[in-house]
């Protein structure tokens, strides 16, 4: 009986059951005082506040929720620093809080991370104008809201704020093609993921060469980009190999089903007819 | 009477053939699915000649269809590792100046024994077995 | 031949099989008129082992811990050779089961061969039923995936609308505050060892109960279609005249398994994701909770139910007494007549029962 009681929930629910958990988290530490220390509040304290400040300092929040940080669990912190679990010292400077960085400080500041795109950045003619009013990496990939660098990013009206289009437009033909393969592949992996299929290999393989791939377009050079292309088809064309291996082997299955089913069916004619000769 | 006796003999051969070709359409998954796993994981060795790989450098090679690198440390102490970084994927590179491997797309790094120094990497890097025979350094 | 008759010789001046087979088999009586609905239970008995012998293969790769449970049925899937061919046919057959018991419920009730003296024979059945679900519920959180860990998050949440006890009975059942390795644990106990047993006992009784009381007569082709039991004694149900069980109904019955197999296979093949939301293969992740998280569909109407009234406790309690009723059904219609169409009141309720409950339930799909 206890299956059939039960409660699945919508959103509002999940509100109220996230609410009772934290309301749980608190009172943790009196009920078990040796499992409180496992468990780390979900969110940093610098949402709980900014989210009611002002527009001025709550879009960032805002806009950093639709970004591919917060979908893969980079808060404020991970960039600005500060202390996430205490609020009184979430932006003290002892606690490594760095706040928003000068214009000429940007790369310096996304490269603490993203190493191999500030390296080919710095050396390139946009990283060469730095400071001299060449772009920034927050310029074409915007601050908070980041989202999964695509060809998109390379638009008339985006570069046209400082240049013509027409060298961009050359970059971005020689990409393409390469790009299209990225796209096409990310779409095969994302359908095997929903068969149960094991695609973690894959996908890290897919996200190394995609970003070596972009990385390379920091450079902003034609030729580069033309050269290394043909090493990244090549790497790709090793995952594509996997997926049609994989391919294959559905369509076996698929084979085998049909003769499986076909045996049932027969199976099931033939006690129809045994059992009709005794009527 | 007759006629429905030599059928139900003609349709109880059939039954028992269609039973043996489903006895052993279930058989063979079920044999393969008990059956010991076979250790081909053993297939690929990769060769480098010892001279290859100079004091505080680094040579990248595939192995196992995946990248890998062999360092030797300025004491002269070699070591073989996936070069996978354990984050999400990326390729480590050689950093011969702090003699340790860097991840360029988040920054992970870490020591020239794979152990994760700073950055994202859960897990130090991989590590790879070698031998060393006759001027020959084999891997895997 | 001579020797198959002498192994045959050799066992039966030793344990009489022949007597077996002769009462048991071929002097086993079903009534004439007896239709393609009386081998559902047949189909739930093959159906039931088939659970048992993927779900024991299963278990020589699968490991009851919240940190490889994830990654060992992803081996199943993905490196066992033919593990995805078991995993499946345990999930498909998990759901085609619930169909046919739901076919075999309706079959009875719609033949009124739950009316006495088969009341026991309903309600051991209706236990049964329970069972199947708290089974397939607890076999729903053992791959520790997104699903399974949210699912069974909100399942044992609704138990909390209970007043008084309903916030410790949460706790007694997660065997923690949230849902967690301990919970993992007693589900994996049940799944495998407590449940299953009491469901093979309850078929024994099932089966023992349909052997004293005799297989009913279907109200179907017949002048009389009232119940004729008089209740002063106990009385077999023969049916002198009838069809013998073996060779004639036993071929009945394995055809019905074979169409059975037909479709179960056919789905294991070619759509067995039918059965599986995309956060079925993500692992477990206690601080993101996913958007859509709905039941396993025979738990749809349940939901939606819930999710219409404010409160959980009506909604809880109004379902109780849907079931209570439901268990009760015997002993509440105690009508003579068994024929569908000769019983307007019992058809208009049951019928709009039935589409209430579709409806509910693709309501609570869409939703």
């Amino acid at each position: 009986m206890g299956a059939f009681f039960m409660r699945y929930h919508d959103t509002t629910i999940t509100l109220r059951l996230q609410l009772y958990a934290v309301m749980l988290l608190a009172l943790a530490p009196y009920l078990f005082p040796s499992a409180a220390c496992a468990q780390e509040p979900a969110e940093p304290v610098c949402i709980t506040c900014h989210s009611t400040l002002p527009e001025k300092f709550s879009q960032p929040v805002k806009l950093w929720r639709g970004s591919i940080h917060a979908e893969n669990g980079i808060y404020c912190n991970g960039c600005h620093g500060g202390d996430p679990n205490d609020a009184a010292n979430a932006m003290n400077p002892a606690r490594g809080f760095l706040g928003v960085p000068t214009e000429t400080a940007i790369p310096a500041f996304c490269g603490r991370c993203h190493v191999g795109v500030l390296k080919d950045y710095l050396a390139s003619a946009h990283g060469r104008k730095l400071g001299k009013g060449g772009p920034t990496c927050v310029t074409c990939h915007s601050n908070h809201h980041v989202v999964k660098a695509s060809l998109a990013l390379i638009n008339e009206q985006s570069c046209s704020r400082c240049h013509s289009f027409e060298r961009a437009r050359v970059i971005r033909a020689a990409m393409q093609e390469t790009e299209a393969m990225i796209v096409a592949i990310d779409g095969r992996i994302s359908g095997f993921k929903k068969t149960g299929t094991d695609t973690e290999k894959l996908e890290k393989e897919l996200f190394a060469v995609r970003n070596q791939f972009h990385t390379l377009f920091h450079s902003v050079d034609v030729e580069l980009v033309k050269n290394d292309s043909a090493q990244i088809q090549a790497d790709l064309r090793k995952i594509q190999v996997v997926l049609d291996g994989l391919d294959t082997e559905h369509q076996r299955r698929m084979i085998a089903g049909a003769a499986a089913v076909s045996i049932m069916l027969m199976i099931a004619l033939v006690l129809h007819l045994l059992r009709k000769t005794y009527d | 009477m007759e006629t429905d006796s030599s059928r139900r003999t003609f349709l109880g051969v059939c039954l028992g053939g269609l039973g043996i070709i489903a006895a052993a359409a279930v058989s063979w998954p079920l044999f393969r699915y008990l059956a010991p796993r076979s250790a081909s994981e053993t297939a690929g060795k990769v060769v480098i000649p010892d001279t290859d790989v100079r004091n505080g450098e680094a040579k990248f090679f595939e192995y196992a269809g995946s990248s890998a690198v062999l360092i030797r440390k300025k004491n002269g102490e070699l070591a073989a590792f996936s070069a996978v970084c354990t984050h999400l994927g990326c390729i480590v590179q050689w950093e011969k100046a702090k003699q340790g491997f860097l991840c360029p797309c988040h920054g992970g790094r870490y020591s020239a024994d794979g152990v994760v120094l700073a950055g994202p990497p859960p897990r130090p890097l991989k590590k790879l077995p070698f031998t060393v025979a006759g001027g020959n350094i084999t891997i895997g | 031949m001579s020797l198959i008759k002498k192994i045959v010789n050799w066992t039966d001046v030793r344990v009489g099989v022949r007597e077996v087979v002769e009462k048991e088999l071929t002097g086993y009586l079903l009534p004439r008129n007896i239709n393609s609905w009386y081998s559902m239970g047949s189909i739930l008995l093959f159906a039931f082992a088939l659970q048992v012998v993927t779900g024991m293969l299963l278990l020589i790769y699968y490991v009851p811990d919240a940190d490889k449970a994830f990654k060992s049925v992803s081996t199943i899937m993905n490196d066992v050779p033919y593990g995805w061919l078991i995993r499946m046919c345990h999930v498909v057959g998990s759901n085609m089961m619930m169909l046919a018991l739901l076919f075999h419920m309706l079959s009875v009730l719609f033949m009124g061969s739950y009316k006495k003296p088969r009341e026991l024979n309903w309600v051991t059945g209706f236990i049964l039923f329970t069972l199947v679900q708290a089974i397939s519920l607890t076999g729903y959180l053992l791959p520790w995936s997104q699903l399974s860990f949210w699912a069974t998050t909100v399942a044992t949440n609704s138990a909390s609308a209970i007043p008084v006890v309903g916030p410790y009975l949460v706790e007694l059942l997660r065997g923690s505050q949230l849902v967690g390795p301990p919970t993992l644990g007693r589900f994996f106990a049940l799944h495998v060892a407590v449940i299953p047993a009491v469901i093979a006992a309850l078929i024994g009784a099932h089966l023992f109960l349909l052997k004293r009381t005799g297989v009913s007569t279907p109200p179907f082709g017949v002048q009389d279609t009232g119940n004729q039991w008089q209740g002063e004694s106990y009385r077999y149900e023969d049916h002198p005249g009838g069809i013998p069980f073996f060779p004639d109904y036993a071929f009945e019955d394995m055809r019905s398994i074979a169409i059975y197999m037909a479709i179960f296979l056919a789905v294991v093949f070619f759509d067995p994701y039918l059965f599986f939301p995309t956060d079925a293969f993500l692992p477990a992740n206690p601080f993101a909770t996913p958007a859509h998280i709905k039941p396993e569909w025979y738990f749809l109407a349940n939901y939606q139910t819930l999710k219409l009234f404010p409160n959980e406790l009506i909604g809880l309690s109004l379902q109780a007494v849907a079931m209570t009723f439901l268990a009760l059904l015997p002993f509440i219609d105690r009508g003579r007549e068994r024929h569908p169409l000769k019983r307007r009141l019992f058809m208009t309720c049951s019928v709009a029962g039935l589409l209430l409950w579709i409806g509910l339930s693709i309501w609570g799909h869409f939703s």
